[in-house]
């Protein structure tokens, strides 16, 4: 933790957050934030949060900065400035954020001192987690052995409510567009050939070696960062990739959106599945340890490691699919037939 | 300067969720608001993350390999991994809460034709 490269970081977090609030042109506004999201990783790193900052790199910098522009696209770029009452609601505006802020900086006299190894919250309850990981389920992960084993209770309803953000989405545009039913992936005419050989050639070098990592991602998050959720961003980000350099119909022959929705709701069939199974087999809930009587070869601490794996690849089918709908209906109107 | 090197940080991430704050309030275009919450919701993550830093730690994998040795895990050596695991899930939660906001800003757009506030009042009247 070194204080002057921190201070840079946030400085500029600061001014990158001050432009995409101020700029009037909402596609440089969306960059601007992607720009804002990765400084924020660089600091997460910064501050060891490294499974944090890998996250925050797939999901803030690359996809929702995608997300952002397949939205501004289909609506208006510029921002009208508003016709009266232009004073008072920025005086408001100020006025509370000043008031919270206020608030909370003297809040801040009660907090102990940043990055104190004797703070509260470093000597209760973590001090457990970080010893007792390895002799307890053989992960030297501490993230991915609380993400999916101590706390796979909530993480599995996390999964959930991905899963429930695709469905949201699909109802509230899909009804702009066909009904999923009906959907048939149009034949890809010449209008592919608009976009530059160049982008086409580029994606289709990088695509391959995208997946394979995001498979090591999601197989190796025990021993390194990573895990079904970054595993998964990236997987459905070079989906992503292939809609945005080829066409939307291009991807969609390769992974069409009713199966994705399939692909999203097995994904969290796995995770409960595995969840049930446990139960079944007369442990609790998500209590891997079980799992040794069928897996071969294992004891009941590789069984956790081994059960942990089972749910993140459930996560990241969830994850995955989820990404490429959300894309799929946004860059299209809920069409699903072109994009951008 | 004691006080300001032990406290920037936190005074930082207030002043980032005040900008968030400020952009969901003044900006009247329904996209700036989202920005706004997403960078309220970055503030309110990296302070969450800020937790768990401890100085002189390392990042939350133990270390561990075939030429590693078997000592004792001291915690002081590792950053503490709660908040880390919060924050995770919290950041795709809220991409996935994103495209929610996305979808119903897109929504509003094509039955009202504009993502200004004031204008949609007006049409809605």
């Amino acid at each position: 933790m070194i204080w002057q490269f921190d201070f840079l970081i946030l400085a500029l977090g600061v001014i990158c957050a001050l432009a995409s609030i101020s700029l009037k042109d909402l596609l440089s506004a969306a960059i601007v934030f992607g720009a804002y999201s990765f400084l924020m990783c660089l600091l997460w790193t910064e501050m060891g949060a490294v499974d944090v900052a890998f996250t925050e790199a797939a999901v803030g910098a690359g996809v929702s900065t995608v997300f952002f522009l397949a939205a501004v696209f289909h609506t208006s770029r510029i921002v009208q400035p508003r016709r009266r009452g232009r004073m008072l609601h920025k005086l408001v505006g100020l006025a509370a954020a000043t008031g919270i802020g206020i608030l909370l900086i003297s809040a801040t006299a009660d907090f102990p001192n940043w990055a104190n190894p004797n703070s509260p919250a470093s000597t209760h309850l973590s001090p457990f987690y970080i010893t007792e990981t390895i002799p307890l389920t053989g992960v030297p992960n501490i993230v991915t052995s609380v993400l999916a084993d101590f706390r796979g209770f909530d993480t599995m309803f996390e999964t959930a409510v991905i899963f429930v953000a695709g469905l949201a989405v699909v109802s509230i545009l899909g009804r702009y567009g066909r009904r999923l039913r009906d959907y048939e992936p149009s034949p890809v005419g010449e209008d592919v050939a608009h976009q530059s050989p160049i982008i086409q050639a580029a994606c289709r070098i990088f695509v391959p070696f995208m997946q394979l990592f995001a498979l090591y991602v999601v197989a190796h998050g025990h021993h390194s960062p990573g895990g079904g959720f970054q595993g998964g961003v990236i997987l459905g980000a070079s989906f992503i990739l292939v809609a945005i350099s080829y066409d939307l119909r291009v991807m969609q022959r390769r992974l069409q959106e009713r199966r994705a929705m399939l692909f999203s709701s097995l994904g969290v069939l796995i995770y409960s599945g595995i969840g049930a199974l446990c139960l079944l087999m007369g442990a609790n809930f998500l209590d891997y340890s079980i799992l040794h009587t069928i897996l071969p070869a294992t004891s009941p601490i590789m069984a956790r490691s081994h059960g942990m794996l089972g749910v993140e690849v459930g996560v990241a089918l969830t994850v995955m699919s989820i990404m490429v709908i959300i894309y799929v209906n946004v860059a299209s109107y809920g069409k699903s037939d072109r994009g951008l | 300067m004691e006080i300001l090197l032990a406290k920037y940080n936190y005074w930082i991430y207030v002043a980032l969720m005040m900008i968030g704050i400020y952009g969901m309030i003044a900006k009247t275009n329904l996209m700036k608001k989202i920005i706004g919450m997403s960078i309220f919701q970055t503030a309110i993550i990296v302070f969450y993350v800020s937790i768990g830093a401890k100085k002189g730690a390392t990042i939350p994998i133990i270390e561990h390999g075939h030429g590693a040795a078997h000592a004792a895990v001291r915690v002081a050596d590792y950053v503490n991994p709660l908040p880390h695991v919060l924050m995770l899930t919290a950041i795709v939660v809220g991409v996935g809460t994103l495209g929610v906001a996305l979808a119903i800003a897109m929504s509003i757009y094509k039955e009202y034709g504009s993502l200004e506030e004031d204008e949609i009042l007006e049409r809605l009247e």
